[in-house]
């Protein structure tokens, strides 16, 4: 299905240009690349066809006039839009790919003109005035191209004058989609892994208890402190959740180093679940409600039966949204968490806190050499909140990083901040069969990395988000930036953290 | 009038009753959209954070947007101005209409009649501004419909044939005002006889007919916006 070549560095768009400089439409330039649809028996383990149905024009239509019905956001949006064309240079894929279908806007028309054919009055009857369109085929495969072309990362609506959230209509799109047949694969697979496994890696509880041993005996070596990596601890006060590729994957085990030594002088008695080893939440990629629900679900269960007091997120960008925003609305009430924490903290809220209140502390000389910049990550700048202070977000995770490192730069206030750029790779884009979206669509991030890179020497870019690391870890050398290293916060935090061996945590 | 009525007066009355028709079919199916907005549940809270963790809060930013245009401005100046230029001259000529509803003109009215002129050159070059982004810019000019460019004409053409009725085919103010207090009222007067008058009233009632079934409503679909309308926690 998938007929463009492998990438070659050559083929990506020249990174000498600013992200300022917005490029001629092309149409069409990304209609061939495409995501690999799902598989028929990951499909049908999720209650889904497994091949696109026969009736797949009326089943489509029915289940858009539904989610019409169902999600006030969508029908507003779809509703909404003047045509402005305000959105139509924000998005990172379109000015990485200029195809024009990347176009905010144009993304969403792809569902819109179809929503105002069969449900508005003006599309009936006049579609060739308002640009509404029958769904056909040739339409069909442009909704499975495109909406697997944006990381729902809502840059776009920032800067719109009616508040249009493209991420919403990019997962109606998808939602649709899979219940007609044509699920995409990587995040189907990885929703039926956490609820079969507990995990997106399917990695089993054995495996995973190995692996924190393992990791146990490298701190030890290291430090020689005895921080510990508890799974299942049945007398722990706090759960931690983390992305379960900061198990393995570097530089994401960094990171999960950092929280163990933080934890480790906190003093609090924590422990990781087996149930619920992984904090990402894929379904909100696929718009699937109901699953989302189930994979939150999960993480709340593991919090009750291990009687837990206190929820903690690890660096991830869209499980600390989900746990942010959705997680009451889901699950909720969070009615076992303690009075002082009463909602999940993410690990960077919980290391700030320690750090204000003295119980730890950082020398930043620890880390001297190292020149860093901070990437906010999408789903934690405009989904999320931090700290109970507006744009904590922003503010948290860089006094930690000030006070884990001498030398922290920002970059171009145009890509930071609410307007953090994507780093190209999320919303279920992480997936090898997209490595050239993913690679034109970093071209933004890359561009505001590579002037403080040349300004200020920048040795790290520094991420909260597993997706952000894996992605920028993959494309920055595309983008000639294969020498800046992609660092997890906590991976600074706890080099810098003075480590005290009396405080063991059993 | 002994055998009324009779088929002539019906006709001069007609346009009385189009035009309350249609101004009532405005307001009514606007309200309706808006309930039917207001219906739709909306699962997940999904404001586009830092949000206000105030209702306060949350009606400043409404605000913000509804008056000044604030996220138009920090995507494109250029699209600002020309908003802003329309939608004021456009407001302030609105208000100037006022004076229509009222047998004698109140006081407070007499500036923007003053300065309508000034209100209606703000409200043409803003709209000539969004239409020549929308032909210039390739961006623009792909993301649009045939009427995306029709609404700029139809609001241009009302701005064309209310200067014409001010500067050079006067209709006479206070008949027509008799005219739309009749309209509104079921109490229906004829049209006074001028030309310019008729077009421009014409051309309004478009407006007000596809006002509600279409884009032209994102005004008040602003003030439904999940992504401003709801508070973080
Ligand atoms: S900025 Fe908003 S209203 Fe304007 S074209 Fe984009 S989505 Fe539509
Ligand atoms: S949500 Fe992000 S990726 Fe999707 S269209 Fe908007 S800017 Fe582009």
């Amino acid at each position: 299905m998938n007929d463009s070549q492998p990438v070659a560095a050559a083929e990506v768009p020249s990174v000498v240009g600013r992200y300022r400089v917005i490029p001629l439409i092309r149409e069409g330039a990304m209609s061939n690349e495409h995501s690999a649809v799902a598989d028929a028996s990951v499909q049908q383990q999720l209650k889904l066809p497994g091949t696109l149905v026969e009736d797949w024009h009326d089943r489509a239509i029915a289940r858009l006039g539904e989610l019409v019905a169902s999600r006030r956001g969508l029908r507003v949006f779809l509703d909404t839009c003047t045509k402005c064309g305000a959105c139509t240079d924000k998005c990172h894929y379109f000015l990485g790919t200029h195809d024009a279908r990347n176009m905010p806007v144009a993304r969403q028309d792809l569902l819109r003109s179809v929503y105002r054919r069969y449900f508005t009055f003006a599309g009936r009857f006049f579609p060739w005035l308002v640009g509404a369109r029958k769904l056909d085929k040739a339409l069909l495969q442009d909704w499975y191209n495109y909406f697997h072309q944006c990381s729902e990362c809502r840059r776009c609506t920032v800067f719109c004058p009616k508040g249009i959230d493209t991420s919403e209509v990019t997962m109606a799109g998808r939602e649709i989609l899979a219940s007609v047949g044509l699920g995409q694969q990587y995040s189907q697979e990885i929703i039926t892994k956490v609820n079969s496994i507990g995990n997106n890696l399917g990695m089993k509880a054995p495996a995973l208890a190995h692996v924190l041993e393992s990791l146990e005996e490298d701190i030890l070596e290291e430090t020689g402190v005895p921080v510990r990596l508890p799974l299942d601890d049945p007398d722990a006060d706090m759960l931690v959740v983390t992305p379960s590729a900061d198990f393995f994957a570097e530089p994401h085990v960094d990171g999960l180093i950092g929280y163990a030594k933080v934890l480790h002088q906190s003093g609090i008695r924590w422990t990781f679940s087996s149930a619920a080893s992984e904090a990402a939440n894929f379904a909100l990629f696929t718009g699937q409600h109901d699953h989302m629900r189930d994979i939150a679900l999960r993480i709340r269960n593991a919090a009750v039966e291990l009687n837990v007091s206190r929820l903690v997120i690890g660096e991830c960008g869209h499980a600390w949204r989900v746990a942010y925003s959705f997680l009451d609305a889901l699950v909720g009430p969070m009615n076992f968490l303690e009075a002082a924490h009463p909602r999940a903290q993410h690990i960077c809220e919980l290391t700030h806190e320690l750090l204000e209140s003295g119980v730890i502390r950082l020398d930043a000389e620890r880390n001297r050499g190292k020149v860093v910049t901070y990437h906010d990550s999408c789903n934690v700048a405009r989904g999320a909140g931090m700290g109970n202070i507006k744009g904590g977000q922003f503010t948290i995770p860089r006094e930690l990083l000030v006070a884990s490192v001498p030398q922290v730069i920002d970059m171009s206030r145009d890509t930071t901040h609410q307007r953090t750029f994507c780093c190209g790779g999320g919303g279920g884009l992480l997936t090898d069969d997209l490595m050239n979206v993913r690679i034109k669509g970093a071209l933004p991030r890359a561009q505001a990395l590579r002037e403080v890179v040349t300004s200020h020497q920048v040795t790290h870019l520094v991420a909260i988000c597993a997706i952000c690391k894996t992605q920028l870890s993959a494309v920055l050398p595309h983008h000639d930036l294969a020498n800046v290293q992609v660092t997890s916060l906590h991976q600074l935090v706890g080099d810098a953290l003075l480590l005290d061996g009396n405080k063991a945590n059993t | 009038m002994p055998d009324c009525p009779n088929p002539p007066v019906v006709s001069e009355l007609l346009p009385g009753i189009l035009f309350a028709l249609v101004f009532y079919w405005a307001l009514i199916a606007t309200f309706y959209r808006a309930f039917i907005w207001k219906r739709t549940a909306s699962p997940l809270p999904i404001p586009l954070t830092p949000a206000p963790q105030s209702r306060a809060g949350v009606v400043g930013r409404l605000l913000l947007e509804l008056v000044l245009f604030r996220s138009l401005a920090r995507a494109s100046l250029i699209t600002w101005v020309g908003s802003i230029l329309f939608h004021y001259g456009l407001l302030w000529l609105l208000i100037m209409h006022l004076r229509l509803l009222f047998p004698q003109l109140p006081l407070a009215l007499l500036p923007f009649i003053q300065f309508s002129g000034w209100a209606l050159l703000a409200m043409m070059s803003g709209l000539l501004i969004l239409l020549l982004r929308r032909c210039l810019v390739d961006r623009v000019r792909y993301i649009s419909s045939p009427s995306d460019y029709l609404h700029l004409l139809l609001l241009m053409a009302i701005g064309i044939t209310g200067a014409l009725i001010k500067r050079h085919w006067p209709a006479d103010l206070y008949s027509t005002g008799e005219f739309l207090r009749g309209a509104l009222t079921a109490q229906w007067q004829s049209l006074p006889d001028s030309a310019s008058l008729m077009v421009h009233l014409a051309l309004v009632s478009v407006l007000m007919l596809i006002f509600p079934v279409s884009k032209l409503i994102h005004g008040i679909g602003i003030v439904f916006s999940p992504t401003w309308n709801q508070r973080e926690r």
